[in-house]
């Protein structure tokens, strides 16, 4: 962007579509387990991620930018999680939180979990830990914001 | 206050009272257990011991905080169902027959508690395969089905 003398900002349609994006990402209220706590946090007034526009949480898939899977995903949850994912509008983006969702975890060797949700949903931001701590997940949402503006190659 | 009479008593690690009891007369002991003052079943669980499946039930009297353990073997996997005399039963013992495979004689709903319906296998069992991978899918009526490779939702 560049702002002249005479107060006025020139820039693209496409930066500034992708500037607005970025900064009002919506998540899904989507929590799994354990993670869903630290989740929660992230929202909260402490960490609070609406210094990142993304403060609304929504209860339908239908109006929310972003889900984030956060706890372990069974095989029995599978088919629903792609199916709150397939209601979501596009543009839509997923970070999968903590170990079990980015590849199993704990439960690498169970019969009943999803090693690695990337097996049903196409995953943006792996943010990894057991569970993450709630900056790590701040540091993730900023991450994406940042890939939605194609700052990073990541 | 005399017992009712079992098979054999021994005490485990724990010090508890173990009743052996055969699964015939079960019922009609569990039932004296009950007038005893053994008013809360605690927990039902399973042991497969591959020739035969032991069934281990944790009695616990409120009133004088008194715990007793009773087992029950059986070689084709049936034992009759204690959900006429503790309503808990009825959870406890869908979940040993979604895990461990056990059939409770007179239980009005035996289906799966956690697993998929469609499931193929008890998974705590020693003889299921865990590397036979199962994957579930859910049709348009929202029934669950396994498939053993990846179908089109995963």
């Amino acid at each position: 962007m560049k702002s002249g003398d005479a107060g006025f900002i020139t820039t693209t349609v496409e930066k500034a579509l992708t500037w607005a994006r970025s900064n009002s990402i919506w998540p899904l209220t989507f929590g799994l387990a354990c993670c869903a706590i630290e989740m929660m946090s992230v929202q909260a007034s402490r960490l609070d991620v609406s210094r990142f526009g993304s403060e609304v949480f929504r209860n339908s898939p239908r109006q929310s930018d972003l889900m984030i899977v956060a706890g372990t995903v069974t095989k029995k949850m599978a088919p629903r999680l792609k199916r709150l994912y397939d209601e979501m509008p596009y543009p839509k983006y997923v970070i999968a939180m903590g170990v079990c969702v980015i590849q199993g975890g704990p439960y690498v060797k169970g019969y009943s979990v999803v090693l690695g949700v990337d097996k049903v949903v196409p995953v943006d931001v792996y943010v990894p830990g057991c569970p993450p701590t709630p900056e790590a997940l701040t540091y993730g949402i900023v991450t994406l914001q940042e890939k939605i503006r194609g700052e990073t190659d990541r | 206050m005399s017992e009712p009479e079992s098979d054999s008593i021994s005490k485990g690690k724990d010090g508890l009272t173990i009743h052996t009891v055969s699964k015939d007369r079960l019922l009609e002991f569990m039932k004296d257990m009950k007038e005893r003052g053994f008013n809360h079943l605690s927990l039902i669980t399973g042991v497969d011991r591959r020739d035969y499946v032991e069934v281990v039930y944790h009695l616990h009297a409120m009133d004088r905080d008194e715990y007793v353990v009773v087992k029950t073997t059986t070689d084709n996997g049936v034992v009759p169902s204690m959900t006429s005399l503790w309503n808990s039963a009825r959870w406890d013992e869908r979940e040993q027959y979604d895990l461990m495979g056990i059939k409770f004689e007179g239980h009005e709903n035996l289906k799966r508690i956690f697993l998929p319906e469609n499931w193929v296998g008890h998974p705590l069992r020693k003889d299921y395969d865990l590397s036979n991978v199962q994957y579930i899918n859910m049709d348009e009526d929202g029934e669950d089905y396994a498939t053993f490779d990846q179908g089109d939702g995963w």
